[in-house]
């Protein structure tokens, strides 16, 4: 491929084609964020301060205005859900993935391998299955539209991802180091905390932001588990699009936001996403 | 011996206690749903709390449902083109971007950025872009002459149209595996093959594809999964329409369960949901095993030769 032969060129104008496809919508949906309604249905309008001029309409809409009360409880249900969430996924699945590298088990037939399997293989089964029993057993529970049911459940979603990764993680740090720092006169707990801990560190760092992705970004629970307090972004979102006559400016302005968060966590992934190590286990 | 017996008692405590929290979450919130969920497909259960056991009614009714036939018809659809299609652009991006030296991770960035979108917005835009009077896609295809056609009104552009939107949505997700996998791979077979002045094609199919068949596999699986959960992009565009021409089979049991309330019928659609899924990836993974099997017992004949 060193001669710029026609390869090449394909190539390249494939490249092209797919980044405008790729960008395009999101663009689509910042520049709507900043249109009014008329230059919406007068539209489509491609270029802001060429063919319409950008107003801030639906940003005062959602800080200041009518729209302030959903769309801010919305935010920061979303923020709670998917901090608390990844925090307990971690944390629990630090614990089980601890045990799962450090010591053998076995229940039954079930040995470490086994287990591992087990609790990634959650996440082939679809989540309506789930789902309409969760929704029975929430509801027994009082748990339908609560901020603590959806913690549970996301944590629940999130739990085999950590512990399937953290696996990796510990399993990759040496024993002879605790052995080491067991032989300095560290307790266990010390162990852990100071040689283990700082070494993991950035494991627990790219489970606690895949959690809080998918936390943020998840969709059918939040729809069937809550109806109006515990409603997170996505849902306030689609309750705007299923109107008679959409507010496509709102929605925007609301898409950016929900955007935000997890394109920081892809872009802040990016280095260990593409070295494969995320994935990397399963290949 | 009577020393060292108390010590192995409190590791055994403590490595159960660790991975206790796991297994406690694996059987309150997937095990007993999945039973609860069982128990519920053979019962009429209301959302309301009606219910009395009706055996394998729901399951007798499912096949006779053709609503829940063409879901099922759907899913096959947006799972074989979908998948396909993101692997085959996942692979030509992964290709491509290898080979790049400059800007790479600027466009790098731009391919992968739609996976960090939330579905319930990528949903939404697409409908945006997909409107007939104020959307821009059908006002680009007209500025160049071409006839746009109703994209999410009518069945066949409908079906397309989610395809597209899956596509947009789920290739960053293979390439980001297949672009890790090509990093992987040795370079010296490739440099070899340069050196023997091998065509870039040849590179491909005699080193590259092959190279890469073990994250092909896993991509394809883990995508095929995860596409079978198909919701969001259709409930957010068409909402299953015109008509059932696109509803697909999570829409039907979530409309089904929660609208008209017969959480039961719901239950017995996602354990056959769950049915298919679990019988295609057997049948994957025999497959694999097998084409395996045959490929070192045919290298083992090659050696005896």
């Amino acid at each position: 491929m060193k001669s710029r032969g026609l390869g090449y060129f394909i190539t390249r104008f494939f490249l092209v084609v797919w980044v405008i496809f790729a960008l395009f919508p999101l663009y689509w949906t910042l520049i709507t964020a900043f249109k009014t309604p008329i230059q919406i249905y007068k539209g489509p309008f491609y270029f802001p301060f060429i063919d319409f001029a950008p107003s801030t309409n639906s940003w005062q809409f959602i800080f200041f205005g009518d729209g302030r009360i959903d769309f801010l409880r919305g935010l920061l249900n979303s923020i709670l859900y998917a901090f608390f969430s990844a925090l307990l996924s971690v944390l629990l699945g630090s614990i089980s993935a601890y045990g799962l590298a450090r010591y053998s088990y076995k229940y039954g037939p079930f040995k470490n391998d086994n287990l591992n399997f087990l609790i990634v293989s959650q996440r082939i089964m679809p989540p309506i299955v789930a789902v309409i029993a969760l929704y029975l057993i929430f509801k027994f529970l009082h748990l339908l539209d609560s901020g603590f049911g959806m913690i549970l459940a996301y944590t629940w979603f999130n739990l085999p991802l950590a512990v399937y990764l953290l696996t990796n993680f510990f399993a990759s740090i040496p024993r002879e180091i605790e052995y080491a720092a067991a032989l300095d006169g560290y307790s266990k707990f010390d162990q852990l905390r100071k040689v283990i801990l700082p070494l993991a560190a950035p494991g627990l760092a790219s489970a606690y932001l895949l959690s809080f992705f998918f936390a943020w970004n998840e969709f059918l629970m939040a729809l069937m588990l809550t109806f109006r307090d515990a409603q997170t972004l996505p849902i306030i979102i689609t309750t705007i699009r299923t109107q008679m006559e959409p507010k496509w400016w709102i929605l925007s302005a609301i898409a950016v936001i929900a955007l935000i968060p997890p394109s920081i966590v892809v872009l802040y992934l990016d280095k260990y996403l593409i070295k494969g190590t995320l994935f990397g286990g399963v290949r | 011996m009577i020393i060292s017996k108390p010590k192995k008692t409190k590791i055994e405590w403590t490595k159960h206690l660790l991975i206790s929290p796991a297994l406690l979450f694996f059987v309150a919130l997937t095990i007993f749903p999945l039973l609860f969920t069982l128990f519920l497909s053979l019962n009429f259960w209301a959302v309301s709390g009606e219910h009395h056991w009706i055996g394998l009614g729901n399951y007798i009714k499912l096949f006779q449902d053709s609503i829940f036939l063409t879901s099922l018809r759907n899913e096959f659809i947006f799972v074989i083109f979908g998948v396909l299609f993101e692997y085959i652009f996942g692979l030509l991006l992964a290709l491509v971007l290898n080979q790049l030296t400059r800007g790479l991770r600027l466009i790098r960035l731009a391919v992968i950025l739609p996976f960090a979108a939330t579905p319930a917005v990528v949903g939404c835009i697409w409908k945006m872009l997909f409107d007939q009077s104020y959307g821009p896609i059908p006002d680009l295809l007209h500025k160049v002459g071409l006839t746009s056609p109703a994209w999410l009104t009518q069945p066949l552009p409908a079906l397309f149209s989610i395809i597209i939107v899956d596509i947009w949505e789920w290739t960053p997700f293979m390439f980001l595996i297949i672009f890790a996998g090509l990093k992987s791979l040795p370079k010296e077979p490739f440099e070899s093959a340069m050196v023997d002045g091998a065509s870039s094609w040849r590179i491909f199919w005699d080193l590259t594809f092959p190279m890469l068949m073990p994250t092909t596999i896993v991509v394809i699986l883990l995508r095929t999964i995860e596409a079978f959960k198909i919701f969001d992009i259709v409930f957010l565009t068409t909402a299953g329409g015109p008509g059932i021409a696109t509803i697909s089979t999570t829409l039907y049991a979530y409309d089904l369960g929660l609208r008209t309330g017969n959480l039961g019928y719901a239950a017995a659609m996602s354990i056959i949901l769950l049915i298919i899924v679990v019988l295609i990836l057997n049948v994957f993974l025999k497959t694999i095993e097998w084409v395996r099997r045959r490929s070192v017992l045919q290298k083992r004949e090659e050696a005896l030769k």
